[in-house]
C-alpha cells in the first residue's frame, strides 16, 4: 500500500492550521509536548500527512529535545541544522548578489523582508532538530528561534552524543552559538576561514565575477567560439 | 644545543639497557595521523590518532577535505540545476542521491509520478545499492590485506554500471530522475539483460561468501571488533546497514513514507543481534542478495504507462517545507528542503548525509582498539566522503 | 648522468630511454572524488586495464612514483597536501589532471571552498575532460602523455625543468 501522502494534502501556510482528519499518533506527539514544556512553550505546530512540526521557545529547546527522547521515544537522532529566514532574493536563479541592496526590515510580509516557513519564526536564525523514533515510525522536527545578530542556543549534546558534529557544522555554516557544547571548532572549513557560508550574506565570488551565463542552447566546441569558454576559466581566480 | 624529551628518555633506556634493568618507561603517546591521502580510507578523512604503544588512546576524525559546500550551491541553482549537483554527494551509487530530492520537490508541487516511473526509479534505485554496496564487499577485503575480491568486484560492478548506461547514458551520475517522473523509458531488451547480470551479481555475492566470510583469517580479524551497541547507535543517529548489524530491525524501504513501491513486493530485512564488524559486513552481503531479489520482481512486475507526469516548463515549486528520507546504500539519507515560492532554487536545502553521522561515532569507537583493527573498524562503517563532507 | 643534460647522449640512447621511461610508468593516483572510482576501474577492472600500458598503480610512497593523477574534486584544505606530496615525487614527473573538477573547478565552480582547478597548484600535462571521464578516456590521457615523453628532449627537460614542459595536452580537444 502506498503511503504517498502529497496527493491528499497542498501545502499549508504556517501557524498552526491542522488539515483534517489528522493522525492521532501526530496530534498525541504535540500534546505530550505542551504538557510537559507547559502551553506557552509551544509557540507553535503544524501537522501535515505524516509529519509534525513544533516550534518551541528558545529556553526550552533542552528540555524539548529531553521530553521527546524520554517521554516520546525518539531516541533517534537525525539532524540538526539551521535556516536563516533573510530573504535575498539576488542569490537565486540567474541574478548577481547586489552588495548595496538593503538588508531586510522585520518579520513582516513585504519586499526584501523576511517570511519564515512552517510554524514561523520570529528572529532571522532558526534551528531545526530532527528526532525520530524507530520503533513506531514517528518523526518529530523541532524548531527554535536562535536569534537575529549573535544566534544563540543551548547544545544538545549533554542529551544526544551525535549533536556533536551536528552543532559545529551548524556553527561554522551560520555562526550559532551553542552553549554547552564541549569545543565549537571547525569541521568542514579550513582553520582559517573568515565568515559563515551558509548566510544569506556571504556572496559565492565567482558568481560575482563571472555571473551564470543562463541557458545555453548549444555550446561551441573548443576554440571554436571566441571567447566565452576561455575566459570562463581564466576569469574570477586570483 | 637543548636536549629534547625524547633524547633524554632514549637516553636513559639505553642506559637500563646496558644495565640490564627492566623499568617502565614514562613515554608520552605517538601521535599518528592517517592523513588525508591514504590508501585505505575511502577518500580523503584524516584520522589523528593517539597512541600508547599499539593501542589507540585517543582519536579524531578530521574532515573536510571534500567539502564542496552543496547547500550554498543548492540554494543558487536550479531545480533541475540542483539535481545535476546531488548525484555527486554518494558517487558510487549516484541514482540513489537524485530520488529523495525529487521526491521531495515532487511532494511540494503535489505532483505524483505515474507508476511505471516510481518502479523504474526503484530498480535504478536498487541497482544503484547493488553498485554501491558490492564495491564494499569486495574492498573491505582489500582493506585488510585480501586483494582478490576488490577485483571481482569492479569486474561484476561493471555489470550493472553497463546496465545503468544502457538506460540512461552514463555509468554513474546518471541524472536521470525529474521532477514529475524520468527522463526517458527503458531501452528494448533492457529487462532482458537486467535479469542476466542479476543472476550473475548472485553468484558475485556467493564468490563473496566463499571468499571472505568463511575465511578464518577474516573472521578473525573483524569478529568482536568494534561493537557497537544499539543506544549508543541511536544517539548518534547511526542509520542503513550499521544499525541493522546492531539488532535493529528498521528499513527505510519498508517503513518509510516515499511512496515507492517496496511494500508490493515480497523481500526480507536482514539483521544481526552482534553489532561488530563481522555482522556489519555480513548484513550487507546479505542485503546486495536481497537488492537482486527485489530487482528481479521489479522487473516481472513492471507496469506499463507514461514515464512522466506532466509538469509545467519552468519548475516553480511553491511555498512549504518538507522532509522525505529513503534507505539509501549508506544509511538514511534525507531532504529538508524549503521552498520560498520564487522561480528558481530552493530557499534551504539541506543534506542529511548517512556519513556524516556514520564516521562521527568513530572517535568513541576507536578508544582502545589496535592500529590495525582501527583500518578494520572504519571499512566496515563503510563511509565515502563526498556523503560525509558534502 | 653528465652526456644528458649537456645534450652529449647520442640520439638512438636517449631514444631508447624514452621509450622505456613512457613504458614503465609508475603512477601516483591522488583519487579524491568520484574521478576516483573511474579512475580505481581502470585500474582494478580487467576490462579496461591500464597495466597492458605499463602504467603500474600503486607505488609504495611518492618518492617512487612517476606520474601523477589528480582525480577528483581540490578543496582548498587538501591543498597544502597536495603541493607537499607533488614536490616529494622525483623528477621527471608528469600530471595528469582527471576530471571537470581537477581542470577547472567543474560542477562547483562557485564554491567558496573548491580550488577551480589543480593547475593553479601544480603544472599539468594532460588534461582529461569529463564528469566523470570514461576509464578509456584517462587511457587516452595515458597514451598521448606516452607519445609526448617518447618524443621528448632529455636534456632540455633536464636543464629547464618546469618551464620546458610545452602546452599541456587536452584529451578529446
Amino acid at each position: 500500500m502506498s503511503r504517498l501522502s502529497s496527493e491528499a494534502d497542498a501545502p499549508t501556510e504556517a501557524s498552526g492550521e491542522e488539515l483534517a482528519p489528522v493522525d492521532p499518533t501526530r496530534q498525541a506527539v504535540v500534546d505530550v509536548l505542551r504538557d510537559a514544556l507547559g502551553a506557552e512553550h509551544v509557540l507553535d505546530e503544524v501537522i501535515e500527512g505524516n509529519d509534525v512540526w513544533v516550534r518551541v521557545a528558545p529556553t526550552v529547546w533542552r528540555e524539548a529535545a529531553n521530553v521527546a527522547r524520554a517521554a516520546l521515544g525518539m531516541t533517534y537522532f537525525c539532524f540538526l541544522s539551521a535556516i536563516d529566514w533573510k530573504q535575498n532574493p539576488e542569490l537565486g536563479g540567474q541574478k548577481l548578489w547586489d552588495p548595496d541592496a538593503d538588508a531586510g526590515e522585520g518579520p513582516s510580509d513585504g519586499p526584501g523582508a523576511w517570511t519564515t516557513g512552517k510554524a514561523g519564526g520570529d528572529t532571522r536564525f532558526q534551528v531545526v532538530c530532527r528526532l525520530y523514533n524507530v520503533t513506531t515510525h514517528v518523526g518529530l522536527t523541532l524548531k527554535a528561534d536562535a536569534g537575529d545578530d549573535n544566534p544563540r542556543i543551548d547544545s544538545l549534546v549533554p542529551l544526544f552524543r551525535g549533536a556533536d558534529w551536528h552543532e559545529r557544522e551548524t556553527w561554522e555554516m551560520y555562526g550559532i552559538d551553542f552553549e554547552g557544547h564541549p569545543g565549537l571548532r571547525h569541521l568542514y572549513l579550513p582553520t582559517e576561514f573568515e565568515g559563515y557560508p551558509l548566510r544569506k550574506d556571504f556572496p559565492l565570488l565567482a558568481r560575482e565575477v563571472k555571473p551564470w551565463p543562463g541557458l545555453v542552447n548549444v555550446e561551441g566546441l573548443p576554440g571554436e567560439e571566441a571567447g566565452d569558454t576561455d575566459e570562463s576559466a581564466e576569469g574570477g581566480e586570483s | 644545543m637543548t636536549v629534547t624529551d625524547y633524547q633524554k628518555a632514549a637516553y636513559v633506556a639505553g642506559q637500563a639497557a646496558d644495565a640490564r634493568i627492566n623499568f617502565e618507561l614514562e613515554a608520552e603517546g605517538m601521535t599518528l595521523n592517517m592523513g588525508p591521502q591514504h590508501p585505505a580510507t575511502h577518500g580523503t578523512l584524516r584520522i589523528i590518532l593517539r597512541l600508547d604503544g599499539e593501542q589507540v588512546v585517543w582519536a579524531e576524525p578530521v574532515c573536510g577535505y571534500m567539502h564542496r559546500g552543496y547547500e550554498k550551491l543548492c540554494e543558487v541553482r536550479d531545480y533541475a540545476q540542483v539535481t545535476t549537483l546531488i548525484n555527486r554527494i554518494d558517487w558510487l551509487g549516484s541514482f540513489c542521491n537524485e530520488v529523495p530530492f525529487v521526491l521531495a520537490a515532487e511532494r511540494l508541487m503535489g505532483i505524483e509520478a505515474p507508476p511505471r516511473a516510481q518502479w523504474i526509479r526503484t530498480i535504478l534505485f536498487e541497482m544503484g545499492r547493488i553498485a554501491n554496496v558490492g564495491l564494499f564487499l569486495g574492498e573491505m577485503g582489500a582493506q585488510l590485506g585480501a586483494l582478490t575480491p576488490v577485483f571481482y568486484a569492479f569486474r561484476d560492478r561493471e555489470y550493472v554500471l553497463n546496465l545503468i548506461e544502457g538506460a540512461t547514458g552514463g555509468r554513474f551520475h546518471p541524472n536521470f530522475d525529474r521532477i514529475g517522473g524520468l527522463k526517458d523509458d527503458l531501452p528494448k531488451g533492457w529487462i532482458d539483460e537486467a535479469k542476466g547480470a542479476m543472476r550473475r551479481l548472485r553468484d558475485f555475492c556467493d564468490e563473496m561468501d566463499d571468499l571472505l566470510v568463511g575465511n578464518r583469517i577474516f573472521q578473525e580479524r573483524t569478529r568482536g571488533i568494534g561493537v557497537i551497541p544499539l543506544d549508543v547507535a541511536l544517539e548518534y543517529g547511526l542509520s542503513g546497514a550499521n544499525i541493522r548489524s546492531s539488532g535493529l530491525d528498521w528499513d527505510l524501504r519498508r517503513d518509510g513514507d516515499h511512496g515507492l513501491p517496496y511494500n508490493e513486493l515480497d523481500w526480507k530485512v536482514w539483521t544481526h543481534p552482534d553489532g561488530d564488524s563481522f555482522a556489519r559486513y555480513w548484513v550487507r552481503l546479505q542485503e546486495t542478495r536481497e537488492a537482486t531479489k527485489i530487482v528481479d520482481q521489479l522487473l516481472d512486475g513492471l507496469p506499463s504507462g507514461p514515464i512522466k507526469a506532466k509538469t509545467p516548463a519552468r519548475i516553480r515549486v511553491p511555498k512549504g517545507e518538507v522532509w522525505l528520507h529513503t534507505e539509501n546504500p549508506l544509511g538514511e539519507m534525507g531532504y529538508y528542503v524549503v521552498s520560498d515560492g520564487s522561480p528558481g532554487g530552493p530557499f534551504r536545502c539541506k543534506i542529511r548525509t548517512p556519513s556524516f553521522s556514520n564516521v562521527s561515532i568513530s572517535s568513541w569507537l576507536l578508544r582502545g582498539v589496535y592500529v590495525p583493527d582501527v583500518i578494520t573498524i572504519l571499512a566496515s562503517l563503510y563511509f565515502i566522503l563526498g556523503d560525509i563532507d558534502r | 648522468m653528465g652526456l644528458i643534460d649537456r645534450g652529449l647522449a647520442p640520439k638512438p640512447l636517449t631514444k631508447i630511454l624514452n621509450l622505456a621511461r613512457s613504458y614503465s610508468l609508475w603512477m601516483y593516483q591522488w583519487g579524491l572524488a568520484c574521478c576516483a572510482i573511474e579512475m580505481a576501474a581502470a585500474m582494478g577492472s580487467p576490462r579496461y586495464d591500464i597495466m597492458r600500458l605499463g602504467v603500474i598503480p600503486l607505488p609504495a610512497s611518492a618518492r617512487q612514483a612517476d606520474v601523477v593523477v589528480i582525480a577528483g574534486t581540490v578543496t582548498d584544505k587538501i591543498v597544502p597536501s597536495l603541493r607537499r606530496l607533488y614536490e616529494q615525487m622525483p623528477d621527471p614527473k608528469y600530471v595528469i589532471s582527471m576530471g571537470s573538477c581537477a581542470n577547472c573547478g567543474g560542477p562547483y565552480w562557485d564554491s567558496y571552498s573548491v580550488t577551480k582547478g589543480v593547475d593553479q597548484i601544480i603544472p599539468v600535462d594532460v588534461y582529461v575532460p569529463g564528469c566523470p571521464p570514461r576509464p578509456e578516456a584517462l587511457l587516452q590521457g595515458v597514451l598521448m602523455l606516452q607519445e609526448r615523453i617518447k618524443n621528448e628532449d632529455m636534456a632540455v627537460r633536464w636543464r629547464g625543468g618546469v618551464g620546458e614542459r610545452g602546452e599541456p595536452i587536452v584529451v578529446g580537444g
